[in-house]
């Protein structure tokens, strides 16, 4: 069986449930390091398991697995699917953690394909696949990418144009010892290492933004029963209260109030459930923090500032791990009683004071630079996951320089061909000739 | 006539490096062979530079060595000078180069074809090639027939080839050789595309009338052991190289007669290497440059003959002496052969398979100069595969293919045969993704056993290496001693500031410190004072870049996946719907043996393989 790999199966988008699916060697195994339930000694094919898969340290999702046994399964091979609540962002978080416990991704097409070499397929349907993957596949979505995003596009083949020059410059070193009288080379090579993996990250930067921009920022507020959650969310609600939606990548159930700042929607999470507390008994509220903590890319903890610390406020704090948060120091109109807390704002939502400073802090926090909105979006998942992949090795050979010039020319290859997966440009043969053309060489 | 057409197994055409080392392999491998040569003089014949080896070049004479061929023993024998080059680099790029007795190398390798049982040595130009179903007939131009069951072309530079000094053209091969003048249309006839590629030599000076104490002496590096594992210590320097340059005076020369020069004046119409252009090229594309660097080196023992390295041109014999006197030291230099460009046939490679037979025809098997490389070592290289694999062929057994993860060999042959050359190739470390593993040091690790297996590699060699395993067993084990924090060990380490362990460690992971090594941990222990250099330096990279070679490994492993996918020979692209028509062309026309060589040919997107892979998994599955 080939290796394991897994994919969101569901369209993106609206949606009550979305799948994620992974097939191939160890998928079962695979799934159990992220899944529990009971009975899982002895999975049963084709079984439903309800059960919880792990998202962090601190939040799991209720969800359904069930295992095909090869060779009864889509691909012909073992597969493994999770069914999971609907909504972009908690299904690429699942996404992630099969990813981080041992899948890689799938390629365009990978599972039809698959399913084809096995026979699963037939013969008219896999011409069919074949011209899908056709369009699919790499090169053709750069091409696209240049269309939509000529800009975007061009940043990513400048920094591999500039990494092609620095490969061309270590290797006519090498094969050219007697001929090249002028190499004063390994401090430049790093400085301009180090501008790749900047302007690489700032492509990256822009890109999450831009998620940013299209599903929201989710923000969960949290904290111990009267501090003013649910006046401070009103207050943040203020005259857009009318704007409640069942929106993408929220959870099935749950109903969350969004407005907008500045253009840019903020979800705020889990609200009904923190409004409920109010008339609870339940004095600190851990476990619905927690799943509201789940799909947070903010925290606001919410804290009284004309009382001292609290011992609930403590542990509640502790649930927060290490999403970005705001402490709300509420009740401003009050005189100060708590100490100074870590990255703090004061508002008063009896007032409405500071309440826009607080928004303006919540963007600034998950949008760390300007961004210009039409400039650079990365059309695809794939392709920051590869951006991704180019900075880490960026990251290694500027770490290892001190390494021989054999291996800083190793590790500089290894980020051109991980950009290469983008672009479609891996030729060896580009870089040697640009050997000829920059250098004078020869007997 | 059949009475008097003598049998052979095999048949070699020409006795440059490739021809030697192919003659040998079948030789060796119990073929009754003949080698056929224009001239028993220009045998191993060092036509242009007298040096072997040099970056990634060092690296195909050790894996020739390794799998039981000649060139390194003879380099060896042979050498004027040696030295080391990329010392510093890193152990992947280094690689060894010798200065050359070009009489000296000549005279050895004829002395060894000719104390070889199974090989017939025979003067003659063949004039043709013909086919009567499995057998090969070879028509010499005297009306010499010889018969066998398959032939190596190893031609070199010799196919309608013309020597060009200015306005001279003349019909002869390298160094004032006949040439082979008909033999170019009998592959026609065959149905192999022929292309015409260029290549060219400087001038030779006379020793006596340079003025060496305006150059810069290059001696050779002391205690440099040998390329080849059959060389019993090391290689001793017994001559200097030395290095001068070009002056604004000779490019001022060269810019007021570039209508004179053949290469550009459009009279040489042949290709000529990028990496190899004539100094009236590097004048004109290098404009900015206020010199060029030449090196004087020594072309035998027994000459005054010099060979001006550098120094390439086609230009006129006249201009060619005021041409050299413009060099710095030698403004009085007597020219004794004047320098030439060759243009010369050679086949289209893609023509080929990987185990450098033709395709269309079984039993022709070719090597060198004739598949459009460039370089002894190159041509040898491909000389003791294609020698190999027509003793395969002969003997019915299956063919030798040598992969990009397994020598430079793997590397040059895969490039040839899948993407073709518009230019002598030439070997270079940067064409090999994976250098690290395809090292000098360690040539005979990753061949000798396959030499070996064909039956190439003695019993004395591989004694040799199975000693050398042993050896560097040993090292490894002496390296798992503890050592013991004391004052000796200090030193060491404030030396070379590095933090002292706060446990005693083995001397292995001692090593693994950054400004650690063996030979500085011997200095203070003398662990292996007896021990060969090279065995160190072996285990040495082996600990110190092992993080490196693993993750080498596991690109190795990923490329194998593909190349491991075999595509039938008579896959039928064009009526697979998926592809596009360009790579259905460029994939019926190279025919690539598996998924990994048609994921190489240029032409063919990474979609077509997807399609082509999943196609040829499918075809496989229903088999089973």
């Amino acid at each position: 069986m080939e290796k394991c790999i897994a994919s969101i199966a569901t369209p993106l988008g609206k949606g009550a449930i979305s799948i994620i699916r992974m097939s191939g060697k160890d998928c079962l195994k695979i799934a159990l390091k992220i899944f529990h339930a009971k009975n899982l000694e002895n999975v049963e094919p084709r079984h439903m398991y309800f059960g919880q898969l792990e998202l962090s340290a601190n939040a799991v999702e209720q969800c359904l697995m069930v295992f095909f046994k090869a060779p009864f399964s889509y691909t012909g091979e073992d597969v493994v699917e999770f069914q999971i609540h609907g909504g972009v962002l908690i299904a690429q978080k699942v996404l992630e953690r099969c990813l981080a416990a041992g899948a890689i991704l799938a390629e365009p097409g990978e599972f039809s394909k698959r399913a084809f070499i096995n026979g699963k397929i037939t013969l008219d349907k896999a011409e069919a696949i074949a011209s899908e993957i056709n369009a699919e596949t790499e090169g053709e979505l750069f091409s696209s990418l240049q269309v939509t995003n000529g800009l975007l596009a061009d940043k990513i083949l400048k920094a591999q144009d500039e990494l092609k020059l620095l490969l061309a410059q270590l290797e006519v070193g090498m094969d050219y010892p007697d001929e090249t009288e002028e190499v004063r080379l390994k401090e430049d090579v790093f400085e301009k290492l180090q501008a790749i993996k900047h302007d690489i990250c700032e492509i990256l930067d822009n890109s999450h933004a831009a998620k940013y921009l299209r599903n929201g920022i989710n923000v969960a507020l949290i904290g111990r029963t009267n501090v003013g959650k649910s006046s401070i969310m009103n207050a943040l609600l203020g005259q857009e209260r009318a704007i409640v939606t069942d929106i993408q990548g929220t959870t099935r159930d749950s109903l969350v109030e969004s407005f907008s700042h500045n253009g840019i929607k903020i979800n705020l999470y889990d609200t009904a459930g923190i409004r409920e507390t109010k008339d609870k008994v339940e004095q600190i509220g851990i476990t619905k923090s927690k799943q509201s903590l789940q799909q947070a890319d903010v925290v606001l903890f919410v804290l009284d500032g004309s009382q001292k610390l609290h011992k609930d406020d403590e542990q509640i704090a502790k649930l927060i791990g290490e999403k970005p948060f705001i402490c709300v120091v509420n009740k401003m109109d009050k005189q100060r009683v708590l100490e100074k807390q870590k990255n703090e704002i004061e508002v008063s939502a009896l007032i409405r004071k500071n309440i826009k400073a607080l928004k303006d802090k919540i963007v600034d926090l998950v949008i760390t630079k300007e961004i210009d909105f039409n400039k650079l979006v990365l059309s695809n998942e794939r392709q920051g996951q590869i951006l991704n992949e180019a900075v880490a090795l960026l990251e290694k050979a500027i770490v290892e320089k001190n390494q021989t010039l054999d291996i800083t020319s190793m590790l500089i290859k290894n980020v051109w061909n991980c950009l290469g997966k983008i672009t479609g440009n891996t030729e060896n043969e580009d870089i040697i000739d640009l050997i000829f053309s920059k250098f004078c060489l020869g007997k | 006539m059949a009475k008097n057409i003598e049998k052979f197994d095999s048949i070699v055409i020409g006795a440059g490096h490739a021809g030697c080392e192919a003659a040998l392999a079948l030789a060796r491998t119990n073929n009754k062979t003949l080698l056929l040569t224009i001239s028993l003089d220009a045998i191993a014949f060092l036509a242009c530079n007298p040096s072997i080896g040099g970056t990634a070049k060092g690296q195909l004479v050790a894996e020739v060595d390794a799998l039981g061929g000649e060139m390194g023993i003879i380099a060896d024998k042979t050498a004027l000078q040696i030295r080391m080059l990329n010392r510093g680099k890193g152990p992947a790029v280094q690689s060894l180069r010798v200065q050359s007795d070009k009489n000296a190398y000549h005279s050895e390798m004829k002395k060894v074809l000719e104390n070889e049982p199974n090989l017939f040595v025979r003067q003659g130009e063949v004039a043709s090639v013909t086919m009567d179903k499995d057998k090969k007939f070879v028509t010499t131009t005297l009306g010499l027939t010889y018969q066998a069951k398959s032939i190596v072309f190893a031609t070199g530079v010799y196919l309608k080839s013309d020597v060009i000094i200015g306005q001279s053209r003349e019909h002869i091969g390298p160094n004032g050789f006949k040439n082979s003048s008909k033999l170019s249309e009998s592959l026609e006839n065959l149905g192999i595309k022929l292309l015409r590629f260029k290549t060219g030599t400087p001038v030779r000076l006379h020793a006596r009338s340079v003025d060496f104490s305006k150059m810069e002496l290059q001696k050779g590096e002391e205690d440099i052991l040998s390329f080849s594992n059959m060389t019993e210590g090391k290689v001793e320097n017994k001559a200097v190289c030395h290095l001068t340059y070009t002056t604004p005076k000779t490019h001022e020369i060269i810019r007021k007669n570039l209508d004179k020069a053949p290469a550009i004046s459009g009279e040489i119409k042949g290709i000529g290497p990028r990496y190899c252009p004539s100094i009236e090229t590097k004048v004109v594309r290098f404009a900015d440059r206020e010199r060029h660097q030449l090196f004087l080196e020594p072309e035998a023992l027994d000459t005054q003959e010099l060979y001006l390295q550098g120094f390439s041109t086609s230009m006129p014999a006249d201009l060619q002496k005021d041409m050299v006197h413009s060099v710095i030291g030698l403004e009085k230099a007597e020219i004794m052969r004047d320098a030439y460009a060759i243009e010369y046939d050679c086949i289209e490679p893609t023509q080929l398979k990987p185990t450098l037979e033709l395709k269309s025809i079984s039993g022709l098997f070719f090597a060198g100069q004739i598949n459009g490389t460039s370089g002894y070592e190159e041509a040898a290289a491909q000389g003791i595969i294609a020698g190999i694999n027509a003793s395969l062929f002969n003997k019915n057994k299956p063919q030798l293919i040598l992969k990009r993860s397994d020598a430079y060999i793997g590397v040059l042959i895969d490039d040839i045969v899948t993407k073709g050359t518009n230019e002598p190739y030439r070997m270079m470390t940067s064409r090999a993704e994976y250098r690290l593993w395809l090292r000098q040091d360690n040539a005979d690790v990753r061949l000798t056993e396959i030499g070996r297996k064909v039956g190439l590699v003695s019993d004395e060699r591989y004694k040799k290496y199975q000693e050398k395993c042993k050896k560097i067993e040993k090292i490894v084990e002496k390296l798992h001693q503890k050592v013991k924090i004391d004052e000796k060990l200090q030193k060491l380490f404030e030396e070379n500031g590095e933090n002292l362990p706060k446990e005693n460690q083995t001397f292995l992971s001692l090593m693994r410190r950054t400004n650690i090594d063996i030979f500085k941990l011997n200095d203070v222990y003398h662990l292996f004072d007896e021990t060969d250099k090279r065995l160190l330096e072996t285990v040495n990279t082996k600990i110190k870049y092992e993080g490196y070679l693993k993750q080498q490994q596991e690109d190795i492993d990923k490329m194998l996946a593909n190349e491991n996918v075999l595509i039938p020979e008579n896959f039928d692209y064009m009526s697979v719907k998926g592809l596009r028509e360009e790579a259905k062309e460029k994939l019926s026309q190279i025919k690539p043996i598996s998924i990994g060589q048609a994921s190489r040919i240029s032409g063919v997107s990474p979609a077509d393989i997807s399609v082509l892979s999943i196609l040829v998994k499918r075809a496989k599955n229903q088999k089973k």
